[in-house]
């Protein structure tokens, strides 16, 4: 018997279809992969199952999770099977964990409030939870010195000690590096054993190819493909997937390699760079040409960022130095983030902001016009506030927006690594032609070792120091001054 | 321990200040210090230039500015206040007696504040733009935006003298604490609503919130085990930036209401320019402002366990 099931779920937007008719079934032990690029609706899905569908939006279709039949249409009902049938795996983690309690007490209290145990035996239960998930040690820790992995394993702890047998995981690894994203798929695989249930919805190919077993492939609302995994990795049958699938960076045609031969724009010479006292890479030399792109990668917190921002002067090297080429201009140096939605204001429209740029660097206004039409990007986009545009086109206005200023150096970092794999390889091919074009030399920093391969000239690879001990950033919660 | 040595570093160095700038601001008074003392010790219809004389001579205000300074702060390290000018009470004791009324009324005020302002603030927060949202804006803006000593009055005129249920001044018993510690309250109680209402609404918006609802908890026992928890820190830092809005409010509402308290005392002092006295007082409200923010700081740290890291 399935543990559940869901029949034709439609979305609507007022008269807009999301989601066409989809119906899928999960079996214990047999996880289902939903694969899709951003907006294809995949997201969706899963809210209609959980009941956590917007107010604005409506949705049809049934619903069966054990002997219960709940109708998609009406979310308050599934309020009651969170935690008890449903165990959602955080998309951040980290925040998903009240900063102010020790990880032990946010399982403990799951064990309490929801399955009713007393508070020693629910404290005795968590403590193993958290050691069968190899946190032993880690019970009475606060959220802020969790390293990811372990706020995920908390997380999904706390999740499930309700008693859910069915796990729903939306983008578990988005941002993630190849090692900790093998650990996610671990962890799920190892959480839903052969009695429960796994939903993944994601664009990462890896970690659909790890977890194996169904796929459901979807776009613009739409069931492209659907069946075995391994099978439509191999061959895929629908034009969109394979697209999708050729999108891997491992897939990508490799970079024909370029000799320098255009000047230095940027030298480190003997670059040591610390953070909080501590060593992060030491004796690191290289130069950057015009035209030419430098990849860097590395795992998480090897120091990729900070070697950027060594480069672009935000932060003292402890030893060596960073030559510019002589006679560049201070703002010639430019950073291009990882998350594209925080580095615009909220609250004015992307073209009041482009505005502000040009009126700060002084260059003439068709300049926008004329870079919107070389990054593809539509010029209606400008009356749109950053929340309404997607993060492709978002990033690509971040780039846009670094144009602006004539740089001579960009450090992208991270610049695709919150993208579907269909928007990364445009935006990197894009990001890659323009820099190449306008003879600007490319700092081009990413975890994932395939695509630095495939687009970079040069490649820098970092080791790790110390994977499991880099501290996240958690925001920090701010006294709001109130509005009197 | 790190902030308890910062602290009191900064306490010292509050002493030093105080000290010296109620010395110069007394000095620089336009009028006769004499006449105002000796008015003081005897009443106004009761001195004349001899008495003023007298008192020159005895209290040697004529003398330098620069070394009665020095003797003072010299005092200080021992920790002798002095004597007051007026009533020749060292001036310790003035002020030990009347900071027990005052801290008792600041006390009230407060915990009352705190009765009012965070709930209707937490209710607001979980329904933001909702008419209680709404109309605590209103409600708040309004308080906040009329001065104390106006709200004093009104809260006499209204319920002491038209609908007499209280007295409209005096000290002694419990009913007397009901309007001035209500007219500090109302004033606290408008800023820490809106302090509780935007944390709530802030802590609403968190995935960790939404994500011990996922657990299985109800919004009651997420607002009771996380929420109050998350409000609190924002709360209680604030609290300490209060004190100050209550050392002005209790300066004002003492002297309206009768409260024989350190506020009170501190204006009769500077009116009849008794310099021991409102150097003393000063300093203890300046102390207590650390005092209080050494507290609040360390009780932040207990809560909040990224503060300390």
């Amino acid at each position: 018997m399935s543990l559940l099931q869901a029949e034709d779920i439609t979305i609507m937007d007022g008269k807009t279809t999301l989601l066409k008719p989809l119906s899928l079934r999960l079996d214990p032990g047999v996880p289902l992969v939903i694969l899709g690029e951003t907006g294809s609706g995949k997201s969706l899905m899963a809210q209609a199952i959980m009941g956590t569908l917007p107010a604005t939006l409506t949705a049809k279709g049934r619903v069966a999770i054990g002997k219960q039949i709940l109708n998609a249409g009406a979310p308050d009902q599934f309020r009651g099977l969170w935690g008890r049938q449903i165990g959602v795996l955080p998309q951040e983690p980290w925040l998903s964990l009240d900063p102010l309690m020790r990880a032990r007490n946010q399982v403990a209290e799951t064990h309490t409030l929801v399955r009713g145990l007393h508070r020693q035996q629910a404290d005795r239960q968590a403590r193993d939870d958290l050691a069968a998930l190899g946190l032993a040690g880690a019970e009475n820790k606060y959220p802020h010195t969790l390293s990811g992995g372990m706020a995920q394993r908390v997380a999904i702890a706390a999740a499930r000690a309700g008693g859910a047998r069915i796990v729903i995981a939306d983008e578990p690894t988005k941002g993630l590096d190849a090692p900790r994203r093998d650990d996610v798929a671990k962890l799920l695989m190892n959480e839903m054993g052969d009695s429960g249930g796994l939903l993944v919805i994601t664009h990462d190919l890896a970690l659909a190819q790890r977890l194996g077993s169904q796929m459901i492939v979807l776009r613009r609302g739409e069931v492209v493909e659907q069946g075995d995994t391994h099978q439509i990795f191999a061959s895929p049958r629908a034009t969109y997937t394979q697209e999708f699938l050729e999108a891997d960076p491992e897939r990508w045609s490799p970079k024909e390699p370029r000799s320098p031969t255009a000047p230095a724009v940027v030298t480190a010479h003997d670059l040591t760079v610390a953070r909080a006292n501590k060593t992060l890479f030491s004796g690191v030399s290289f130069s950057i040409a015009q035209g030419h792109v430098f990849g860097v990668t590395g795992p998480s917190g090897c120091g990729k960022s900070s070697l950027g921002d060594a480069l672009l002067g935000l932060i003292t090297p402890r030893a060596g130095q960073v030559l510019r080429r002589a006679g560049e201009a201070p703002h010639s140096f430019q950073k291009l983030y990882q998350d594209p939605v925080s580095a615009f204001p909220r609250k004015r429209s992307l073209g009041q902001t482009l505005d502000d740029t040009v009126a700060f660097s002084g260059c003439a206004h068709g300049k926008i016009d004329a870079l919107l039409e070389q990054l593809d990007l539509d010029p209606a986009l400008l009356k749109r506030r950053p929340d309404a545009v997607s993060g492709g086109e978002l990033q690509r206005l971040s780039l846009l927006r670094v144009l602006l200023r004539t740089p001579s150096f960009i450090c992208a970092d991270e610049p695709t690594s919150r993208l579907d794999p269909i928007t990364q390889k445009r935006v990197i091919a894009l990001l890659t032609q323009t820099t190449q074009d306008d003879g600007v030399a490319l700092m081009l920093i990413s975890h994932d070792t395939a695509l630095i391969r495939n687009t970079a000239d040069t490649v820098l690879a970092l080791d790790a120091q110390s994977h499991e001990n880099a501290t996240p950033d958690v925001p920090r919660q701010s006294v709001a001054i109130p509005t009197l | 321990m790190n902030v308890i040595a910062s602290r009191f570093v900064q306490a010292v160095m509050v002493a030093v200040l105080i000290g010296t700038a109620t010395f110069i601001m007394m000095r620089s008074l336009p009028g006769d210090a004499a006449w105002r003392i000796a008015a003081g010790r005897y009443g106004y219809d009761h001195i004349d230039a001899a008495a003023a004389d007298a008192v020159r001579n005895e209290l040697g205000l004529d003398g330098p500015a620069l070394p009665a300074l020095l003797q003072w702060l010299g005092d200080l390290m021992r920790l002798d206040f002095g004597n007051s000018l007026v009533t020749g009470q060292p001036v310790i004791n003035e002020i030990t007696h009347q900071l027990g009324a005052s801290v008792s009324l600041a006390c009230v005020a407060i915990l009352l504040s705190l009765l009012m302002g965070p709930p209707l603030g937490i209710l607001a927060g979980l329904k933001p733009n909702g008419w209680l949202d709404r109309g605590l804006l209103l409600v708040s803006t309004g308080l906040k935006a009329i001065p104390q000593f106006l709200m004093a009055l009104v809260l006499i005129v209204v319920i002491a003298v038209q609908l007499r249920w209280l007295p409209a001044a005096g000290h002694g018993e419990a009913k007397h604490f009901i309007l001035p510690s209500l007219t500090l309250a109302l004033g606290l109680a408008a800023v820490n609503a809106r302090i509780a209402r935007d944390a709530m609404a802030r802590i609403a918006e968190m995935p960790f919130w939404r994500f011990a609802h996922w657990k299985g908890l109800s919004t009651r026992q997420t607002l009771l085990r996380h929420g109050l928890r998350n409000v609190a820190v924002p709360l209680t830092t604030y609290l300490g930036l209060q004190f100050v809005t209550l050392v002005e409010g209790v300066i004002i509402v003492e002297s309206i209401f009768g409260w024989p308290g350190i506020g009170h005392a501190l204006v009769h002092a500077i009116f009849s320019r008794d310099v021991p006295m409102v150097q003393g007082t000063a300093l203890v409200l300046g102390l207590g402002f650390v005092a209080v923010n050494t507290a609040i700081d360390l009780t932040v740290r207990r809560i909040d366990p990224r503060v300390a890291s």
